[in-house]
């Protein structure tokens, strides 16, 4: 047996090793280290319950969003508050830009770019995707970038910078949108549609939205050549190496549930049941954290860098006990979106599914966005108020672009008492529970073919990838 | 700006143009932007213009390092406008090692980080983007198996200049807020006698980084600096000497709730906690994400809470009550006759301060008056 350590992964938000035991050409056991601190919720005791909107953005710079919508949605639920109409869907919009800018950074920027390495160069498609997709080189950074700007415009019109704003609070947004800025975000999203239709799909969104199987994805695939959007391009390398037989899970899939519902709350075990969010704990045997299992609310984050039999910093968070993956495509099994349920159906998660679960979801999220623009009334409130207790406890629940984010909120004697973050790639990347059983990343890593003298296994890569991980949220 | 092109001497700028695939009158007009905002004059500007393109041997090479941090630089620094900033900066610079965006993965990269450093030694930038913890020997941040701690302090043995690029690298930032659990520090803090220049922000404005990457690449030297080690350009001036909500602080009309009446108005939000007064950086003339029409975290009607000034960002608690340092009740307005005749500001502060000249109103200009005899005024800095 030999042990190979691949990392630091670049192209991954922040710090991350692998160690993988091989045996046989193939991995038999994974560990998957984070190792990156920086004391979040150790900072946040003691602050204004209101200082959570400085502070939580802060823990990432690319779902800054989203800690501000868990964050807030905390304070609104501590507060007993509804967010004023506009306030909410101005929200929706930010989280979705935000989720959309996450998906095509992801797809463009860190993932495709593997399919690039010499590796492939004896691809049929090899010589074509380093053209295309060559970190930093290819032509597709040359049409992402601007596009990319272009969503981060409409973060800048509804939030003001990006990332980390203060204009998503409990009540709703502070920027008021008057007609021109309606206008100025109308427009953005028309270029934004241009840009999935032309480059990302090469055809109608709504054409997309209505492939319902696996069959039908691969046939629409196979209808014109692979060079008509990058898509296509992507479902042709699947389709020759494999993917959706690479990286797989068995776990269940779950969503906290987002937009008022809209993606809603669940479980899936092969079809949706009911999430209780009570039965969510974070176990530390293996984490270098000092403490017992605990439900968030009375968590507790110190770490112990000298703790036996400890390996990454991140905790292990489980739901009833249970190992369960989260992300786009966990999120759009639970929303109903019949492509996904049958690519769960046939091959369950794998890579294949969780990148063609979020490609789905941008499709879904831009024609959604855009119904959203018509429902402002900009003559009435972006924001309500109310008083924060002195004594309360909350959560605030989202889905973030990689998966289900949770603030749990204690406020005592008008001061933050406590403040617990479990963030999407916690659940992904967590480490062995005391019972042994292995998170996600790594159960979709054990059983990989790895040639002994592979220094730095390109399909370890996709596999990791194709949870999109974020590590600074992960630890925190 | 005048819709006039600089004079360049009959200097061929079809490679540039051809690089960049900008013509080369908005190449020259972006140049020439950089300048005025950087406080230079016209005849720099010909000059940045130069040495863009007279690359390659001009590309300085770059190690770029990450430490406690959410890449919020980064990504900030990948969303500029056009001519596109970051195609300007790779064509700038030779970004020998970056994390988030090389194409290898592993200890492969971190070799070539190694080999560049050695062959360039003496030559190259050091980019530290994110804190230092140096807590227990500095374990909180670890890259490859090695401390942060002690990448920063082996990088910078042979780097030609160091910038800290965002608040957690220019001061700690956020993560050392009390009671700052991994005693996380800025760069200059542990690199006790190197110069490093700090850009900070929580993001920092990418306009600010390269401003002063583009400085150095022309004149080889780094920007005149205040005594927080920041760039003057960039940094000279209060948000709230540049708000265009400061009239309304003036004549003492408040904001007291997000979407109440004054609100709505555009009024000041001092009362809601801004910290405008107290902080140094020049959003209020950049604005963010470039869009234009007032995209900026005031702009958008919520209160600065001083990201970039150490001591108050992530220190202040948010809706707290700023202190103001350049208080300029109403009744101590100038007359018009008295602004005519003594001003006392000498041009080159005026310019150094810029969008205060478009606010008509006394207090402004006394303002100014006061940053003006302060610090030292930069006229000969260009050189």
């Amino acid at each position: 047996m030999t042990r190979l350590i691949v990392g630091p992964f670049n192209r991954v938000e922040g710090d991350l090793e692998v160690k993988l035991d091989i045996k046989d050409d193939q991995v038999e056991a994974a560990w998957v280290s984070s190792s990156l601190y920086r004391g979040f919720e150790q900072i946040l005791e003691g602050k204004t319950p209101g200082d959570a909107l400085v502070f939580a953005p802060r823990i990432c710079g690319i779902c800054s969003i989203s800690q501000s919508v868990a964050a807030s949605s905390a304070l609104r639920n501590a507060m007993g508050l509804e967010q004023a109409p506009n306030g909410l869907l101005a929200t929706n919009l930010l989280s979705a830009t935000e989720n959309l800018a996450d998906h095509l950074t992801h797809f463009y920027l860190f993932f495709m770019p593997d399919f690039a390495r010499d590796t492939y160069g004896d691809q049929p498609w090899g010589e074509a995707a380093q053209k295309r997709f060559k970190a930093m080189q290819g032509e597709a950074s040359s049409y992402f970038l601007p596009a990319r700007k272009n969503l981060l415009q409409l973060i800048g019109i509804l939030a003001g910078k990006w990332p980390h704003t203060l204009a998503i609070q409990p009540g709703g947004t502070t920027k008021t949108l008057d007609q021109g800025d309606r206008v100025r975000v109308i427009s953005v999203l028309s270029e934004i549609r241009r840009f999935l239709e032309e480059k990302v799909f090469g055809d109608k969104l709504e054409a997309i939205l209505e492939l319902s199987s696996f069959g039908e994805l691969f046939s629409w695939a196979d209808n014109q050549p692979m060079e008509q959007g990058d898509f296509r391009f992507f479902l042709k390398i699947a389709q020759s190496l494999a993917l959706e037989e690479v990286g797989k899970t068995s776990c269940d899939a779950m969503s906290y549930g987002t937009y008022d519902g809209l993606f809603p709350q669940g479980v899936w075990r092969g079809e949706v049941g009911k999430l209780d969010p009570q039965l969510i704990a974070e176990d530390l045997t293996h984490s270098m954290m000092i403490g017992d299992t605990r439900h968030p609310s009375q968590g507790e984050t110190f770490p112990d860098l000298d703790k036996a039999d400890a390996y990454t910093l991140c905790k292990a968070p489980r739901l009833d006990g249970k190992v369960v993956e989260v992300g786009a495509y966990a999120r759009q099994l639970i929303a109903g979106q019949p492509l996904i349920i049958n690519l769960a159906h046939k091959s369950g998660s794998n890579v294949l599914s969780r990148v063609v679960g979020r490609l789905i979801e941008a499709a879904r999220l831009v024609t959604i966005m855009e119904e959203w623009v018509d429902g402002f009334k900009i003559k009435e409130p972006f924001c309500s108020h109310g008083k924060m207790p002195d004594e309360v406890e909350a959560v605030g629940m989202t889905e973030a672009a990689r998966g289900s984010l949770g603030h749990w909120l204690h406020v005592r004697e008008g001061r933050i008492e406590n403040y617990q973050i479990v963030s999407p790639t916690t659940w992904n990347f967590s480490p062995r529970d005391s019972s042994g059983i292995s998170g996600p990343l790594e159960s979709a890593l054990v059983g990989v073919p790895v040639i002994a003298d592979e220094k730095n296994p390109v399909v370890v890569q996709h596999i990791v990838r194709s949870f999109d991980p974020c590590m600074v949220c992960t630890v925190h | 700006m005048a819709e006039q092109e600089l004079d360049t001497g009959g200097f061929d700028f079809s490679e540039v143009e051809k690089r960049l695939g900008v013509t080369r009158r908005t190449f020259l007009k972006y140049c020439a932007g950089v300048a005025a905002s950087l406080g230079l004059s016209t005849s720099s500007a010909v000059a940045m213009a130069k040495a863009i393109a007279a690359k390659p041997q001009m590309r300085p090479p770059v190690i770029w390092l990450h430490g406690q941090e959410c890449t919020g630089p980064t990504e900030s620094l990948l969303r500029s406008e056009q001519p596109s900033l970051e195609h300007l900066l790779l064509d700038m610079i030779s970004l020998d090692y970056h994390q988030t965006l090389d194409t290898g993965a592993g200890h492969k990269v971190e070799e070539l980080k190694k080999k560049s450093m050695k062959e360039n030694h003496g030559k190259y930038l050091l980019v530290v983007e994110g804190a230092i913890p140096v807590k227990d020997d500095g374990v909180y941040c670890k890259i490859a198996g090695e401390t942060m701690l002690h990448i920063t302090k082996e990088a910078a043995e042979g780097a030609a200049a160091i910038v800290a690029f965002g608040s957690c690298a220019s001061w700690g930032g956020v993560q050392s807020a009390s009671p700052n659990p991994t005693g996380a520090k800025g760069t200059q803090a542990v690199l006790p006698g190197k110069p490093v220049v700090n850009i900070p922000g929580c993001p920092p404005n990418p306009a600010n980084f390269l401003g002063t990457v583009l400085y150095f690449v022309t004149f080889g030297k780094l920007p005149p600096l205040d005594q927080q080690n920041r760039p003057k350009w960039a940094y000279g001036r209060l948000i709230h000497e540049n708000c265009y909500r400061r009239p309304h602080f003036d004549a003492g009309r408040f904001a007291t709730e997000f979407g109440d009446e004054g609100h709505k108005l555009g009024y000041c939000l001092y009362k809601l906690g801004c910290k405008g007064p107290e902080t140094y950086n020049n959003c209020p003339s950049l604005e963010f994400n470039n869009v234009g029409g007032g995209v900026w975290p005031i702009g958008v009607g919520h209160p600065c809470f001083g990201c970039s000034e150490e001591g108050i960002g992530f220190n202040k608690p948010m809706f707290a009550l700023a202190n103001v340092e350049t208080h300029t009740p109403p009744n101590s307005f100038p007359t018009i006759e008295d602004r005519q005749q003594d001003t006392g500001i000498s041009p080159t502060a005026a310019a150094l301060g810029g969008a205060a000249a478009g606010a008509a109103i006394g207090a402004s200009l006394m303002a100014a008056k006061k940053v003006g005899n302060t610090p030292e005024s930069d006229s000969g800095s260009d050189g």
